[in-house]
Parts: C-alpha cells; structure tokens; sequence
C-alpha cells in the first residue's frame, strides 16, 4: 500500500510537470497489443484519467511490425508524441524497441521495459546482445528487462507475454491489481480471464 | 464486448472508445435507420460493429454491400423514401461511389426524417492503401457540408451534428476522418439514444429525386444558393469552428489554423516549444466560415495554416484573403508552387507533431528545449520484418505453383510473361521471392490491364483477382475481355473472404456457419461464370486427393496458359480454397513437424514454398509450431515424406 501511495505521487508530478504521462508500445501484429491498451486506458479512466491512445501499423496481421501510443493526464492530448518525449517505452518483442527509440528522452530518463521474447528474423539480421546493451545504453539510465520467456513456458501460451509485461508496468503506473483485473474480466473472453489473471499475478511477482 | 456497451451505455457514461466505435454510438443518437458500407482500413470498424449490433437496436437495415456505389446508392433511396442514413467507405472507395453521388448530392427528399450522412476515412502515408489520397477536393466537386472530427469524442458529436444538418437542410454531409482519428481510442461520454422511426407515410416526388435535365439544373440551383448558403451560415455561427487561446499573444505575431487530427499536433509543438498562440480550429470544413476566417486572419502578421495531405484549407484561406484584401501572410505548403522550398509542410505522408514543431521553429527561429534533430537522427540497424502472408494461406501455395508453371511455360513457349495485380492479401505476391506484378492499380483493375498489353503484344498476360474485389468491381472487366476473345488468363483466387480487411463476407461467401447466414443466399462463382459462357476451369483444394495438390494447380496453369496462347481467347481459373484464419475458426488442423531423420535439408519447403512457419535451423527444416495453422501444404511438396501431421503440443 505504501508503494502505491509513492507510485501515485511520482505520477502526480509526472502529469503536473507535462500534462501527460507518454508510453509508447511497440511490438509484432498478432501478439495482442490492442487489446493491451484497452484494459490500461479503461482502467485510467475508472479512475478519471483522460486518455487517449493510437496504432500504427500498415499490415500488421501479416506478422509486420506495430507501434502503438498510450497517453494520460488531466486532459486529452495528441494520439502521437513528439519525439523525445516518451516516459516509458515497452517492447514487447525485444528488437522492436530498435524502431522507437526516437521517443526517448534526452535526458535518458524514460524507462525502457524489454521482453526477453526474440521473434526470429527471416532475413538473419537479429541483433547481437552487445549491441543490443550498447545502444539501450546510449539512450536511457532506466532499463527494465522483462523475463517473459520462463513464465510462458510455464503456462504453455505465447499470448500471454503483454499480460506479464502488464502485471511488471504496475509498480509505475497509479494502478492497482484489482482495478486490471476488472478490466481484464471486462476484455477477454471467458475460457482466458483466468489464464491472463494468473499471467498479470506472475509479473507483479517479477523483480 | 465493447459491441455492447456502445448500445448499453447509459447517458453521461465514459467509455474508452476507438473512434469508429463512437461514430456508431454518435449515429445510434441520431436514430439512425439504415447503415451501409463496404470494408476499407481505417473505416472498417463501424460496418463491423453495426452488424453485430444491429438486430438489438432496432435498425431497419445494415449490409455489407458488393462494392461503394452500391452502398451509397441503397442508403441514398432509404434517405429519399423518408430514412436517417449512413454510408462508410475509405477514401478511395468514394471514387467508386462518386457516380452516383453527384445526383445524390443534389436530389432534397421531401420527408421531415430524411438525412444521410456519408463516412470517409482517409489513408495518410498510405498504410493500408494502393494511393495516398486527400478526399477533401470531392467537397468542391459534390458542393456539399462536411464536418472532420480530430478525436473519437468529437467523432460521436459531429456525427449528431452531421445528421441534424443533413436533416434539417436536405443535403448529404460528409464525416471526414484520418488513420489516426478512426482508429485512436479515448474517453467519450455518452449521449442519449435516440428510438428510429420511420413514417408509414412518405413523398418520393420524382422533381426532387429523378436526376434528369428536366427537373436537375433549378434544383442544383437550390442546392448551391439555398442549402450550401445555409449551411454557410451555419458554418460562420457554429460552434465546430473555435478559436482556441483567443487571448494568446507572441512576438511573432502568428496566429494558427488547423482542423481535424492536425489540430491535436498544433497543440503539442506549441506546448513543446512554449509558444503561444491562437488557433482557429475548424471543424466544420465545407463551406468554410468566411467572415470567420477573414476577423481571424486580419489579427495577424502571419498565419500559419496546418493540415495533412493536400493544400486544401490552405488554398481557400489565400482566395479568402485575397477576395477580403488581407494583408497577412500566409504559411503553409504554399500550393501554387509545386516546390519542397517555399513548402513548410509536405503534401506527402501522414503529419506529425514533429513535423509541426520543426515547421514553427522555421517560421519563428525558436531554440527548443530539447534539440530534437539528435533524436531524429536516431536511426538504428533494425530487424527488417516485411509483411507475409499467414502461414497456411493459400495464397502461397498459388504462388509456389504458379512461380513453377511460370518456369517452365517461359522456357517452353519462349513468350514473355507479365502479371497485373489487384487489391487483397495476394497484393503481397507482387513481391519477393515471387514479383507476380507489371502492372497494378486499384480495386478490380487487374484483369482490363491485362486485356491493354494482350490487344499489342504477343506475350503471355495474366490478371491475378481474388473473389471479394472480383465482385465489388471486376465483373464488368471479365465480361469486357470474354466478350472481345482477348487472349488473357484470368485467375479468381476464391478464399471466400474480404481476407484483407478482416474476413468480412461477400455475395460469395458461404455464410450459414455465421450469425446472419440464413438471411444470405451465396452465389455461386463457377455456375455465374459458366453463364458468360468463358473458357473456365476450377480446382478445389478441400476436395483435393491426398497429396500433390501444388503439383495439379502448377499443371492447370501451365495447360491454360498455353491454351490462351495458342487458342488466343480468354481463359479463367478458380482456385477455390477458403481463407485459413476463416477456416480455422470452425476446425482444428493438425500441426506439422519435421522427422529429422528423413529430412535431408534439401530447403525446398523453406526457400522455394515461403511459408513463415518454416526455417532452417541446425542444418535442417524446421517448423515454428506457434506460427504453424496446420495447412499441410509442406507435407505435400516435401520429396523425403519428411513432414508429418499431430496435435500442438508446444506452447
């Protein structure tokens, strides 16, 4: 509880000092994140946030890539940032964060939330563990990597991967558990709501 | 879920909708009779969301219909004969419905109830679409309102607004919407619902809606200086056109106008660069409030006017200023130019906040902040995922076929071969590894092009269509090209779907697995071919025998391709087998895997068939059992019978 006080705090003066709070959600079409900023932005606004949030994708069911926005404050803003601008950055498929880190702030104070989910490329050009540290490196001092990959394999399911990543995100976000999992209940489909509350349960466990 | 609580929502409520969604909300609080549409990214959503919800509301009617003009012709009579209408349509199916639209524009229904309201949904930077294409200039043409909303609350607000204008002055108003209005999500708060009704009794006097000369040019007259001087008025006094920050001043002294999605990217690059300044915010963008626009401009030096795509606000603001002897300047993308210098804008792509604030730190020398250039400057070795198809689809299988026919027909018959390509997920064949496209252009156009280089050349030409944009708009083509024996091939790739946008159906579609099938009759494709009396044969992968399915379809090309060569008349294929994300809906397919001890890494599977579940790994096949549908095309073609079938048991 006193976590959650402090989290809300530090949201407080996030809004305050920039009138929204910016995350932007990159990762591969089919793996779910529509749906991931749903039950985020219902959430927010149960709570009386204005939110709003945007996709970019040109064929994105056909494996492609997807690069989503999610903002909240006291008022509506743009469905995209400025660059530069992003306070937190999720992949949720971890060379996708490549793509975004224009949005990043200069000075490195957005935090990098990265699956450990590495989706193989056709073309043999996925990038190598130094590399991939040197450039997070390069753009922020706050790099969370999420350990997805041992809880999916424990649940047998690769959808659930935003799931975790959400239950992680919490400790940030001026959210409670109970409050997603009224949103989780209210988005997927019944035989799912269990898998996806034990799923969230596993990343609010994560260190 | 989200379907319900557009209809359950109870008045003062907010929801997190997509804009589409509160655009159907928006109609359901005007009392809305009848919506029809056919699918196109990023309008899609609303005709999706209508079907679903359409038998608990109410409405007297909601389709999916062949094509555009169909569309906006059923909703146009329903608006004659007394109904609250709506169309839906990406932009450049306003192309395909703009015919008919120019006598619907004109044409005042005589019943009290009468609106219609016409939704389309542009493409900016394309993502989704053969052609970058503004809509905006149809307004000119079609001399009609139109409102564009630049959130989805604003989106459920003017599509009321939209209605009563239509309703009060008996024009049809356009909802104009970007990419990132349809599909961003945001609060938005109910209104209340409002019950159709449509009267027993109604007036459908041919002198207002027979488009012939002998009634047309008075009531072209009334529209322009009736209803369009009208809704000016209407435009000069609403509130849809705001001026925002009026009390704002700068050093500069600039002032800005905007409308639609850009609006929200003004804000945000002013923000960044704490300049501050008014905005004149237009929301209602045809006619556009005049006097409004002349008191705004005259405040200022200079104004910058900011919209995506095309010049359009930009060129009526400088007539404006010019007809009212404005002094100020104008800012923009300067459209008289055709040059990228005098251009603060591009015309191209789609807008960003970004962009506006490097336009204004060009307009003001402003130092920012935060030098943004380091970051655009960001650009990083990345993963390149190019679009594929779904594994299992069908369309791979066409293309391993056709590529191998192609092979041998070329070093057979010594002809060349060109391809003409139309809209749909076979559009991806176009490229590597199979480059199946000389020529494309848009919906249904594949199979004339084949027939223009067929009638000046001897070469081998054929048309690639798949069923959905065969109906909506390839039918007059085909009849076009059997009727003049023009030696093409023809090949109708019948999945059964609109697979492209989400698998919505289409007069083929077999339908009765679904909620409203048994309201649907199919048509069927062979017999309504065999009609025309065309060359015609179909094969049918879900009768196919066991095994060589790839090898019976490479065959069939190659036969019918030297039949149109040598019979030099028109020949058509179908290739029937139905979309797998459709398919796998109502059937579990076994998984393959790879026996290692068969396999001998040939990489036929891999290299030659492309399906994106298949790989090469530790120097053999290998298949990715979370991408696999199960499809078996792999177990066919393999020459070691080294792939077989069982059940998922990977996560």
């Amino acid at each position: 509880m006193k976590k959650y006080v402090q989290t809300m705090q530090y949201m407080e003066e996030i809004i305050t000092n920039s009138n929204n709070y910016t995350i932007v959600i990159t990762g591969l079409g089919g793996q779910g994140l529509i749906r991931f900023l749903q039950i985020i932005g219902n959430s927010l606004i149960q709570k009386g946030y204005k939110v709003i949030s945007s996709e970019k994708h040109g064929l994105s069911q056909r494996g492609g890539k997807v690069t989503c926005f999610l903002r909240f404050g006291e008022k509506i803003t743009a469905p995209v940032p400025i660059i530069g601008s992003a306070d937190m950055i999720i992949a949720a498929e971890k060379a996708c964060i490549f793509d975004v880190l224009e949005f990043t702030k200069r000075d490195r104070s957005s935090k990098l939330i990265i699956a450990d989910y590495e989706k193989e490329s056709q073309n043999n050009d996925y990038p190598s563990e130094e590399y991939f540290i040197k450039v997070l490196n390069e753009n922020s001092d706050h790099i969370n990597f999420v350990p997805v990959m041992p809880i999916v394999a424990q649940y047998k399911n690769l959808k659930i991967i935003n799931t975790i990543i959400l239950g992680y995100i919490l400790r940030f976000l001026p959210l409670s558990e109970e409050e997603i999992k009224k949103s989780i209940n209210r988005y997927f489909k019944k035989d799912l709501i269990v898998l996806n509350q034990k799923a969230l349960e596993e990343g609010i466990k994560l260190k | 879920m989200e379907d319900i609580k557009i209809v359950k929502g109870q008045v003062g409520e907010e929801l997190f909708l997509l804009g589409n969604a509160a655009i159907v909300r928006g109609a359901l609080e005007s009392g809305i009779n009848v919506y029809t549409y056919y699918p196109g990214t990023p309008s899609s959503e609303v005709g999706e969301i209508f079907t679903k919800i359409f038998k608990n509301v109410g409405i007297n009617w909601v389709e999916s219909s062949i094509n555009e003009k169909v569309a906006l012709e059923v909703a146009g009579a329903a608006y004659a004969r007394g109904a609250k209408a709506m169309v839906g349509m990406k932009n450049v199916g306003l192309n395909v419905a703009s015919d008919p639209f120019f006598a619907l524009a004109t044409t005042r229904p005589k019943n009290e109830n009468s609106a219609i309201v016409v939704l389309v949904a542009d493409d900016p930077q394309q993502y989704s679409s053969a052609v970058e294409m503004d809509s905006r200039y149809y307004l000119k043409l079609l001399k009609i309102p139109a409102l564009e909303p630049s959130n989805p609350q604003e989106c459920l607000e003017y599509t009321k607004c939209a209605f009563e204008i239509s309703r009060e002055l008996k024009i049809p108003v356009i909802i104009r919407l970007v990419t990132m209005v349809a599909h961003a999500r945001s609060n938005v708060k109910l209104g209340k619902l409002v019950p159709p009704k449509l009267d027993k009794t109604f007036d459908l006097s041919p002198e207002v809606n027979v488009a012939s000369r002998l009634y047309f040019l008075d009531l072209k007259q009334d529209q322009i200086y009736n209803r369009m001087n009208r809704a000016l008025v209407k435009s000069e006094n609403s509130s849809l056109n705001w001026i925002e920050n009026e009390n704002a001043t700068n050093i500069f002294s600039l002032g800005i106008i905007t409308s639609g999605v850009s609006y929200n990217y003004v804000i945000e690059a002013l923000d960044f660069l704490d300049l501050k300044a008014p905005i004149l915010k237009l929301g209602f963008i045809n006619p556009l409030p005049e006097k409004k626009i002349v008191a705004f401009l005259k405040q200022f030096k200079q104004v910058f006017v900011v919209e995506e795509n095309d010049a359009y606000i930009e060129t009526e603001v400088l007539a404006i200023a010019h007809k009212n002897r404005v002094q100020t300047k104008i800012l923009g993308k300067d459209p008289f130019s055709y040059s990228k210098e005098g251009s603060l804008l591009n015309f191209v792509g789609e807008l960003n906040p970004t962009k506006v604030a490097f336009a204004l730190i060009k307009i003001t020398d402003l130092t920012p902040k935060i030098n943004l250039k380091q970051n655009k400057e960001k650009k990083y070795e990345t993963v390149r995922r190019r679009p594929v198809l779904c594994a299992g689809c069908p369309y791979a299988t066409i293309g391993y076929a056709l590529k191998k026919a192609i092979k041998k027909l070329k070093s057979d018959s010594g002809k060349e071969i060109y391809f003409y390509q139309d809209i749909g997920c076979y559009t991806l064949l176009s490229f590597a590894p199979y480059s199946f496209a000389n020529v494309k252009y848009c919906m249904g156009s594949s199979i004339a092009l084949a027939q223009g280089v067929a009638r000046t050349d001897d070469s081998l030409n054929i048309a690639i269509i798949g069923d959905g944009t065969f109906f909506h708009s390839g039918i007059p083509a085909l009849l076009n090209g059997i009727y003049n024996k023009t030696p093409i091939l023809v090949m109708i790739l019948d999945n059964g779907w609109i697979g492209m946008t989400g698998q919505q159906p289409h007069p083929g579609s077999d339908t009765h697995h679904y909620q409203d099938g048994n309201f649907k009759k199919k048509i069927n494709l062979e017999k309504f071919l065999l009609g025309t009396g065309a060359n015609i044969s179909v094969i049918k992968r879900q009768e196919r025998i066991k095994g060589n399915y790839p090898d019976r379809l490479r065959d069939l090309i190659y036969e019918k391709s030297y039949d149109v060569l040598e019979k030099r008349d028109l020949h058509i294929i179908v290739i029937e087998d139905e979309c797998i994300q459709k398919f796998n809906q109502r059937n579990t397919l076994e998984v393959r895997y790879i026996d290692e001890r068969l396999c001998n890494n040939c990489g036929l599977c891999y290299n030659q068939f492309n399906c994106p579940a298949l790989n090469e790994k530790n120097d053999k096949a290998y298949i990715n059992l979370n991408d696999c549908l199960g499809c078996g095309i792999c177990e066919e073609i393999c020459p070691n019978n080294a792939i077989y079938g069982g059940d998922n048991n990977e996560f």
